[in-house]
């Protein structure tokens, strides 16, 4: 409170109403995780009679649920496929796709227009309008399924369009043009260029760029679902929902389990976040 | 870039990126459109042409049509209050308050789980957690599950839609909002009669190009709605929540009329590009006109 | 300073999360005796019989099974190890998961290039399938010991039949007794009046809402609706008249006799349903935990709910029960006496992409379940199914698949299964919801039902 003294009491007043406000949608948000923490900690009959009370007044509090979802899940595999398939994901999308925006906005050439039009507009084609074809083609008739690679193609391919419609948008804005002639007539070849004077200026909408997209690839089910069967190659994800049954859920297995799988991808945020906003301000500033 | 190396530029930054797309998106896309001319059902090895049936099979089938009316209403909702909610939100958050930080990363920890996740988290929350809290206060809102009445469960679809999507577009806005400059936010934060109308013609002009992005965002994200669809309520109670997304897949896979739900399909990404261009076109003339 | 704490306690939650899982540490409280987390002691498989043979030449094949039965997962899992020890030949067991439907599964898989060797559906997935993809079985010896539960396809068997599945009112025995304070004769029961009679004694004695009833578009359309079917004269061949007879337009559901007497059972049981208030927010696992604690005496279920009530509390010497469900008051209707018990889960045989290898492979697990005497007890003790098999000596342990498995040995069972189409239940479901939550009234249902027969080709 003490810092606040040089403000007016009329500015602090509406400072804790803000604050006040905030306080209290924040919560609401953070209302469903609470519970999901405090079932994952009970026992299957306590979660379904008594979802909302508090941990101290039930019996045989345990951590059994997260032993449980520690094994069945096979964690450190799952954790590992889902570890190199969103790295190296992340990592293609990333040089592709930051090179073909490049290339799009500093060619103003039909094939860019048609480029750039095709993927605003194929944003919004349902995954399930392509999801058979998709496998009827990598399946039947390439057979490339059930490998790791294929399903890192895929996600590239997926998330190429928005990726660039983000970088696009930045690098023409962004990026001078003087720089990159600066380049040029210090001798440097267009790769050099790109790779030495663009991609730094990148960085602030590279990191939420990669933000965005590894947590989309790591959360992603559907695609994964069809392209891995082979249990060894399960992802977190997939792993989580064999503990939905035909004819009921462990619930206190499945919190637990969820929380296994949001915990890295918490902790990469929390560790990133600095990046994200310094580079938003940097952005900012530019 | 100079034209003599246009070719090799080409292929050096643009085709690696292009092959992944298009190997992996419009592909497939372009086999689905030939595969609505089919009688295929997605498992036999003949596929006989049968020319625009599957359209006459779309025409026929009402339900779908009564899904495509539900996603609209519920598209409105979304958009309309994602944008209006997420605005508010990273507004109050760039006024320098404390903390600010902290607060967006949690607004945005929705977005760290996939759907189908939180869809479950959500329906345990309204099927246990409120109707306990409805038992143990009396409280009539909470007394029945909201996800057992139609219209409570379609608020239930949109609330936790909202949720989700909220925490992503205040992320653009903050970034909006930084971007303006000192003098701005300066005339932004002053409090009084006039700061309404300050906001409204200052500030919402300049964040244009942060509405136009937020705006498509949400329109596309909530016109495909699949995963919250199907572990919220999937499509319950009897069928009335069931949207156009869902109503697809259904017909593909469940009914087993393969060509008719690919063309349902088509015709759903037909009415999103339309309204999605038509919007991006909108806002444009208006970012460009402030 | 904000993001360093947050920061701080993530990773310290994390490192806490981590540690006391990989400890296994359990605090504070010592185990509860009646915890009903307990696992459910396994019941030992004798292995040191086996006079099975095998065919060595088989070594080092790979079959998969494609298991649409989430809750025996485990346990296939655990029958293809053992088989793989004795044989060599290794089983892949892939799950399908709850947003799945099987058939969803498989069109994928063989879509994929990629067909699993042997996958259990429901009958009418082999049927829409098997004529293109699966393998003719007709000649495997296993067929005359399942002569009565075979599938057949314009004469010919694709697909095995793995167990028998029979549903109807569970009872909790105790609880009824505890309540009426005189011994509980379920077979004393043989029409709907003495029924709805009971439910009115068990209201009197403080049961106020005797009755479970799931909401389920599965309940409701498949195990419910399909008795209209399979009592026309509680054969499969009846149910399948009958419904040639509705999709031809021969038959008026308005005045069909089967469906009003359906609808009469259904409305007692929604009159007396604990979730009367809000039928259609009732909770599967409530429904279990209720029955076992005795807050109701009566689910609508088949023998596949067992893991649920035994997780619910329920130990393998209580006695629960089923009654058939009374559609008159005629006791000498059968379906009065007796309760619907069919084989509806079936393997089929990839027949299209297996090499012969394979399919020699997935054969001899087949044969194996039926024959020899390690895979007799695993598909009994455990699976914890019913087997279809008269050869097979073992009894199910469990008191549901117990009873099923008596009232089928000594003819109190009628093995109808109908044949409808893949999307019956959610349609007809979502229809029978709307009737449960009382927003849909008998004409506005049978009109339903008649539509959507009338649109099937």
């Amino acid at each position: 409170m003490k810092q606040e003294k040089i403000g007016g009491s009329k500015r602090r007043a509406v400072n804790f109403v803000t604050m006040f406000g905030l306080v209290v949608i924040f919560a609401a948000y953070m209302f469903p995780f609470l519970m999901v923490v405090i079932n994952s900690l009970k026992q299957k009959r306590d979660i379904i009679k008594s979802p909302f009370s508090w941990l101290f007044t039930i019996k045989g509090l345990s951590f059994d649920n997260f032993v449980k979802a520690f094994t069945q899940m096979d964690f450190p595999s799952a954790f590992g496929n889902s570890l190199v398939i969103t790295v190296s994901a992340t990592i293609l999308v990333t040089i592709l796709a930051t090179m073909l925006a490049y290339y799009i906005v500093r060619n103003n050439n039909q094939i860019s227009k048609i480029t750039f039009a095709l993927m605003v507009a194929s944003m919004i084609i349902p995954f399930q309008a392509i999801m058979i074809p998709l496998v009827s083609i990598y399946g039947g008739t390439l057979n490339i399924l059930n490998h790791r690679v294929t399903l890192i193609f895929m996600h590239t391919g997926f998330s190429m369009s928005m990726s660039v419609f983000m970088f696009h948008g930045f690098i023409k804005e962004n990026v001078p043009m003087a720089l990159e002639e600066a380049a040029y007539i210090d001798g440097c070849t267009h790769g050099q260029t790109f790779f030495k004077i663009v991609m730094p200026l990148l960085k602030p909408v590279i990191s939420t760029m990669v933000i965005l997209n590894s947590m989309a690839f790591w959360n992603d089910f559907l695609l994964p679902s069809l392209v891995l069967t082979d249990k060894k190659l399960l992802t977190l994800p997939l792993s989580t929902y064999s503990f939905y049954g035909t004819y009921s859920a462990d619930y206190g297995t499945i919190m637990a389990g969820l929380l296994l799988c949001v915990i890295p991808i918490l902790i990469l945020y929390i560790v990133l976040q600095k990046q994200i906003i310094g580079g938003v301000v940097a952005g900012a500033v530019k | 870039m100079k034209s003599s190396s246009k070719g090799k530029d080409f292929c050096m930054f643009a085709l690696p990126g292009l092959f992944c797309f298009l190997a992996v998106v419009i592909l497939p896309f372009l086999y689905g459109v030939y595969l609505t001319l089919t009688d295929w059902n997605g498992v036999s090895n003949v596929k006989n042409f049968v020319g625009l049936k599957n359209f006459a099979g779309v025409v026929k089938d009402t339900q779908f049509w009564m899904s495509l009316l539900l996603t609209f209403k519920y598209v409105i909702a979304v958009v309309v209050f994602v944008n209006v909610l997420a605005f508010a939100i990273a507004y109050l958050l760039t006024r320098g308050i404390k903390g600010q930080n902290f607060f967006r990363a949690g607004f945005f920890t929705p977005n760290l789980i996939g759907g189908i996740v939180l869809g479950y988290i959500w329906q345990f929350v309204f099927s246990r957690v409120f109707v306990n809290i409805g038992e143990s206060t009396g409280w009539k809102l909470f007394e029945v599950s909201w996800l057992s009445e139609p219209n409570k469960a379609f608020a239930a679809l949109v609330l936790v839609s909202v949720w989700q999507l909220s925490g992503y577009m205040i992320l653009i806005y903050v970034a909006g909002f930084m971007g303006l400059s000192e003098d701005v936010m300066e005339a932004a934060s002053i409090d009084g009669a006039s700061g309404f109308a300050k906001l409204k013609n200052i500030i919402m002009p300049l964040m244009m190009s942060s509405i136009t992005i937020c705006l498509f965002l949400t329109l596309s994200r909530a016109f495909m709605v699949y995963d919250v669809n199907l572990s919220l309520t999937a499509g319950a109670p009897y069928g009335t929540t069931e949207m156009a997304a869902m109503h697809v897949y259904e017909k593909a896979f469940t009914s087993r009329q393969f060509g008719v739900g690919q063309a349902e399909a088509l015709i759903l990404f037909i009415i999103v590009a339309c309204i999605s261009g038509l919007q991006v076109y909108m806002t444009k003339k208006r970012e460009v006109e402030a | 300073m904000k993001r360093n704490v947050a920061k701080l306690a993530a990773s310290g939650l994390s490192v806490v999360l981590m540690t006391t899982m990989l400890t296994g540490c359990r605090f504070g409280f010592a185990s509860d005796p009646d915890d009903p987390n307990e696992e459910v002691k396994e019941e030992p498989i004798d292995t040191s019989v086996d006079t099975f043979s095998y065919d060595s030449s088989l070594n080092g094949t790979k079959i998969t099974l494609l298991n649409s039965k989430a809750e025996i997962q485990v346990a296939l899992e655990k029958m293809g190890d053992i088989f793989e020890e004795k044989s060599g030949v290794h089983v892949e067991v892939m799950p399908v998961t709850d947003g799945d439907s099987p058939y969803t599964k498989v069109v994928s898989l063989y879509n994929s290039g990629n067909p699993p060797t042997l996958s259990i559906l429901d009958t009418t997935d082999v049927i829409a399938l098997a004529e293109e993809k699966g393998e003719d079985l007709t000649s495997e010896t296993w067929t005359e010991e399942a002569e009565e539960y075979l599938t057949k396809i314009d004469g010919k068997v694709y697909s095995f039949p793995l167990c028998i599945e029979g549903r109807g009112l569970i009872y909790n025995k105790k609880v009824i007794e505890d309540a009426l304070g005189e011994e509980f004769v379920p077979e004393a029961i043989t029409t709907l009046d003495e029924f709805k009679a009971l439910l009115d004694k068990l209201v009197e004695a403080g049961i106020e809402k005797p009755v479970s009833l799931a909401k389920e578009d599965w309940s409701l359309g498949a195990h419910h609706l399909q008795y209209i079917y399979e009592t026309y004269d509680g054969t499969s061949v009846g149910a399948q008249e009958i419904i040639e007879e509705i999709k031809a337009g021969n038959l008026d559901l308005q005045t069909y006799q089967r469906m009003n007497e359906f609808l009469d059972m259904f409305d007692v049981l929604k009159e007396y349903n604990v979730a009367k208030g809000d039928p259609l927010g009732a909770d599967y696992d409530e429904m279990a935990i209720d029955l076992a604690d005795g807050k109701t005496a009566f689910w609508f279920n088949g023998n596949w709910a067992w893991p649920n009530l035994s997780e619910a509390g329920a130990d393998n010497e209580d006695e629960y029960g089923f009654l058939p469900y009374f559609m008159s008051d005629n006791p000498e209707d059968f379906f009065n006496s007796q309760i619907q018990g069919s084989p509806s889960k079936q393997i089929m045989m990839d027949g299209q992409m297996a090499s012969e290898n394979e399919k020699a492979a997935a054969k001899e697990f087949l044969n194996w379940i039926v024959y020899s005497e390690i895979g007799q007890q695993m598909l009994v003790k455990t699976c914890n199914l019913i087997p279809p098999f008269v050869n097979n000596p073992y009894e199910p342990s469990d008191p549901l698949s117990r009873d099923i498995y008596e009232k089928v040995q000594e003819g109190k069972a009628f093995n109808a299964a109908a044949i409808v189409p893949n999307d019956h239940w959610s349609v007809l479901g979502a229809a029978m919801q709307k009737y449960l939550a009382g927003r849909s009234d008998r004409e506005e249902l049978i009109t339903t039902i008649q539509k959507y027969w009338s649109e099937q080709e």
